[in-house]
């Protein structure tokens, strides 16, 4: 039998251990790269953190989020048929079944050195998020006729594209209408949670015979229905054509495979025009009366202006975070926790979780500002991250604080929702709300005009930052058709950018470990530094979730 | 007395069974169990699953006074 090595124990510094041991290990020690068992992306064993924050993250983290993912089950799954519904569900579909069981994965990854206020506020964000996800899962599984479940609870259900803006139920709720955007569970969370399933649904569209080259997010929705793996729990479907022509190639599958009726509600790209507005208004009316006419449910003006106001209050809150990121160094939220919470809620829509997610981020956040906390101490640069973001490695910002010290403030898609509804009159109620779809995912500055893709610049400004995170999604035209005006913009402005070359969910083209090397290069050659952490330059990851 | 021994009973059954938890937090033993057993064993499951062939579903429309 092999002796001991008790070498290392002689020289061990007691002092330095209790220290350690107490309030964790500091930035440029702790190695965060030696816990991962190559390949596979888990842990040897979860990070210590110090004895408060890892018996904080063990605590109120792991342990509360897997008990309220079963509270949630029960809650909106409306008690044990609800549980029984859900396990149905797990049986039948990929998307669930072998997904989102990792969920707690995904905290740890993004949550990756987390500390004190930035570890709470971050997993507060991501609990909202968790329990949106368990709202619409259970909204599936509950009114699934494939797994049993209740007829009269989906005919009253729209279901949508993902790109089709939540609040287009929101005149109906009080009358139980539900909203179930077809995508955002079955390929888009999924992505980040655990991206090995949507490989399957690729796969599945190019196999069939489509073209590989067009946006694989299109080919993956498409590939669920082609996978046969679609709940059949609405009675109609809305479908809209953002953002491109690629997402326009999905709903047409999807018209085909689901055979139920449909309303494809286009919005303009170009949307400066204010005549344009008046379109989208109406197309927007015309999909309130095809609702109407699926559902027998009736308008209620009341009902959608009180959603409406319920919103903007979010949206306030929202600008209010955005300021002390801004403008101090006590901004609690980490990157991927701000960017993944501020377009869930903004697309999916007003619903309670989020306001009692709000309340717990405010105080957190007061008490960083009136102590005056720096919550990203090791920051050396303040990132703005632009264009779409690769879906299976969202936790990058994570990595490149903990790595470089590169602190993502903010990015594109958490900026495009900006817009108070006015709700004093119906016309101006609807013309906003027409502005608000205009405006959705990958539209509003991706291909909305070459002046709003270049906000970039009074973006950058106004949240003080001095490097850019710019996404390259290789396989999306519109994107690809502004890379040189890009480059001579960043030449001439003298402004340090990073291209991140990516597929959106499908890590094969571009895979995590090449996403890291291009940061490492460019840090490296360009910045002349050194890394903060260097077991974090270069690991293998690949079959990670 | 007895009711003692019951609550000494409880307690400590309550402390070893959040020091077992703790183990399987800190040692990834979830991560590990859902890596190497679960998601294999879903993933052969969903991989051999019948499923319906989208080709019988007729390619019309269905239209309605919307998509006129």
């Amino acid at each position: 039998m092999k002796k001991p090595d008790l070498s290392k124990l002689k020289d061990l510094d007691v002092k330095k251990a209790a220290r350690d041991f107490w309030y964790g290990k500091p930035h440029g020690e702790r190695r965060l790269g030696d816990l991962y068992i190559p390949k596979t992306g888990l842990y040897k064993h979860r990070e210590w953190r110090g004895f408060k924050d890892t018996m904080y993250y063990f605590n109120n983290i792991w342990l509360y989020n897997y008990g309220m993912i079963v509270r949630d089950i029960m809650v909106y799954g409306g008690g044990p048929k609800g549980l029984v519904q859900f396990l149905k569900g797990t049986w039948r579909y990929r998307w669930m079944g072998q997904t989102y069981l990792t969920v707690m994965h995904w905290f740890d990854r993004c949550l990756e050195g987390m500390r004190g206020e930035t570890l709470a506020a971050s997993a507060w964000h991501f609990r909202g998020i968790v329990s949106a996800c368990l709202y619409q899962i259970t909204g599936f599984f509950n009114r699934d006729l494939n797994i049993g479940g209740d007829p009269a609870l989906r005919a009253k259900t729209i279901g949508t594209d993902e790109t089709v803006w939540g609040g287009v139920i929101y005149p109906y709720m009080d009358q139980g209408g539900y909203y179930l955007p077809t995508q955002m569970i079955p390929y888009f969370v999924t992505c980040h949670c655990n991206n090995h399933t949507v490989l399957n649904y690729i796969d599945a569209v190019q196999a069939y015979g489509l073209p590989g080259d067009p946006c694989p997010m299109c080919q993956a929705e498409a590939g669920i229905y082609i996978e046969d793996d679609v709940p059949d729990s609405y009675v109609a479907m809305v479908t809209t054509n953002e953002a491109c022509d690629s997402s326009v190639g999905t709903s047409v599958i999807q018209d085909w495979m689901m055979n139920k009726p449909l309303f494809a509600m286009p919005q303009v790209m170009q949307f400066d025009d204010d005549s344009v507005l008046e379109n989208c208004a109406k197309e927007i009316e015309m999909a309130w009366r095809f609702m109407e006419e699926q559902t027998g449910l009736e308008f209620h003006w009341e009902e959608l202006k009180k959603h409406i106001e319920l919103q903007n209050k979010q949206n306030q809150f929202e600008r209010e975070k955005w300021d002390v990121a801004a403008n101090t160094h006590s901004y609690p939220i980490n990157g991927v926790a701000q960017a993944l919470y501020r377009i869930f809620y903004s697309q999916y829509g007003e619903r309670p979780f989020w306001h009692d997610v709000d309340a717990k981020v405010r105080k957190i956040m007061e008490k960083c500002v009136n102590e005056d906390i720096n919550t990203f101490p090791m920051t050396r640069h303040r990132v703005i991250a632009w264009s779409c973001a690769p879906l299976y490695y969202s936790a990058w910002c994570t990595w490149a604080y903990n790595c470089w010290g590169l602190n993502t403030i903010i990015n594109m898609d958490s900026l495009m929702f900006d817009l108070d509804i006015r709700t004093d009159t119906y016309e101006n109620c609807l013309m906003d709300i027409a502005k608000y779809h205009e405006w959705a995912p990958m539209r509003r500055m991706a291909v909305g005009g070459l002046q709003h893709i270049f906000e970039l610049w009074e973006n950058m400004e106004k949240f003080n930052c001095d490097m850019v995170m710019m996404y390259d999604q290789l396989q999306c035209k519109g994107m690809q058709g502004v890379v040189g005006l890009f480059e001579d913009e960043f030449r001439a402005r003298n402004i340090h950018a990073i291209w991140m070359p990516h597929a959106l969910p499908d890590k094969r083209t571009v895979p995590r470990s090449q996403i890291r090397q291009i940061i490492n290069d460019y840090m490296f050659t360009v910045m002349g530094e050194e890394p903060l952490d260097p077991s974090l330059l270069d690991f293998d990851d690949i079959d990670s979730w | 007395m007895k009711a003692k021994k019951i609550i000494k009973k409880t307690l400590g059954i309550a402390a070893l069974a959040y020091a077992g938890l703790f183990c399987v937090f800190y040692f990834d033993l979830d991560g590990k169990l859902l890596y190497y057993v679960v998601e294999p064993f879903m993933k052969n499951h969903f991989d051999n699953m019948e499923r319906r062939d989208p080709h019988t579903v007729p390619y019309e429309q269905l239209d309605t006074e919307y998509m006129q």
